[in-house]
């Protein structure tokens, strides 16, 4: 197993200076977000299956073994090293509506967050765009071509999703890492303008 | 707990003495964590602690160490806030995005995507 600390240049400026900021990929069930993640990231995508217990629950009473936890989520991301004290972590939301507890802790303080979209199945991209909204998290909506031709019209997604005219809409192949590269360049110039 | 295969869970809330979640608060995905002294009595330490005092000589964010370890998120933390009691870490919280996010620190990060 790769320990993702070791490869990395040691900061000159030690903990004080170091940063790590949080995109996150939000969409449906198999939109494309793993998928994502693992073409931009610059270590094999890792992913930690996540155990949840009953929240509130407190289990430091319980003897023995806690016995509420049965669920694991996949939580993936990747990362990408911009300067030797300044990362890029990229995390793929996990997609089930009982992980949405989740989604509060990956967007605290996150940059922005890009939402994947299929035309196919529009509507699974929804609570995605509404979450971020409603956080005023600065995000774009990359509209994920499955059928490899970038006919769909921009225009059309952004009026049936409802966004309004300065939330980027942009054609991606979530396999192709230039085209990811240009989604996270349309977010991060859109993060910036809008701050 | 269900029936089917409780093995590798019961292992993991052995690692933690059974806690499932650290005390105090979460630390955050990406909050840096730096190893600050080795320990005097390395008995008190199981094998997964020393390991996050290895990676974590250089500044690691959280979920680096999670997966690092190849251990759930909550798991790490549980492990984080042993080592942090115990002073041998310190745990950096991110700064909130309007603070750390500065006009330069967007320039760097677009510079950086585009080189990639
Ligand atoms: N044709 C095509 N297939 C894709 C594309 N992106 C993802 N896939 C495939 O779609 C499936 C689901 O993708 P995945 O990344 O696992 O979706 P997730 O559930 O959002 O993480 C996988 O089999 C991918 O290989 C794409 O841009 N074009
Ligand atoms: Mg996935």
């Amino acid at each position: 197993m790769e320990f993702a600390g070791f490869d990395r240049p040691r900061p000159s400026g030690g903990t004080l200076t170091a940063t790590a900021l949080k995109i996150l990929v939000a969409g449906g069930f198999g939109v494309g977000k793993t998928t994502m993640v693992g073409t931009i990231s610059e270590i094999r995508p890792l992913h930690t299956e996540e155990l949840l217990s009953d929240r509130g629950v407190g289990v430091d009473d319980v003897s023995g073994v806690e016995r509420k936890v049965a669920t694991t989520v996949a939580l993936d991301f990747g990362r990408i090293t911009i300067r030797q004290d300044l990362w890029l972590y990229l995390f793929g939301t996990p997609g089930q509506d009982r992980f949405w507890f989740m989604w509060d802790e990956l967007a605290l303080g996150a940059l922005g967050a890009v939402v994947l979209a299929d035309t196919r199945r529009l509507a699974d991209c929804f609570p995605a765009v509404d979450y971020f909204e409603q956080l005023k998290l600065p995000f774009v909506v990359a509209v994920n071509c499955f059928d490899g031709a970038r006919r769909h019209d921009p225009g059309k997604v952004r009026r049936a999703v409802g966004l309004d005219e300065t939330t980027p809409v942009i054609m991606c192949d979530a396999r192709n890492r230039s085209s990811v590269k240009e989604v996270l360049t349309m977010l991060v110039t859109h993060a910036m303008e809008v701050r | 707990m269900t029936d089917d295969d409780p093995g590798p869970l019961i292992r993991l809330y052995g690692l933690t003495g059974g806690r499932a979640r650290p005390q105090g608060e979460a630390f955050d995905l990406v909050a840096i964590v730096a190893t600050v002294h080795l320990p005097q009595e390395p008995s008190v330490l199981n094998p997964e602690h020393h390991t996050i005092l290895r990676i974590c000589r250089r500044p690691t964010p959280v979920a680096d160490v999670a997966a690092g370890l190849g251990l759930p998120l909550n798991v790490t933390r549980v492990l984080l806030g042993d080592l942090r009691r115990e002073g041998l870490v310190s745990i950096t919280p991110p700064k909130p995005a309007n603070q750390s996010i500065d006009e330069r620190t967007y320039r760097d990060v677009l510079h950086g995507i585009r080189r990639l």
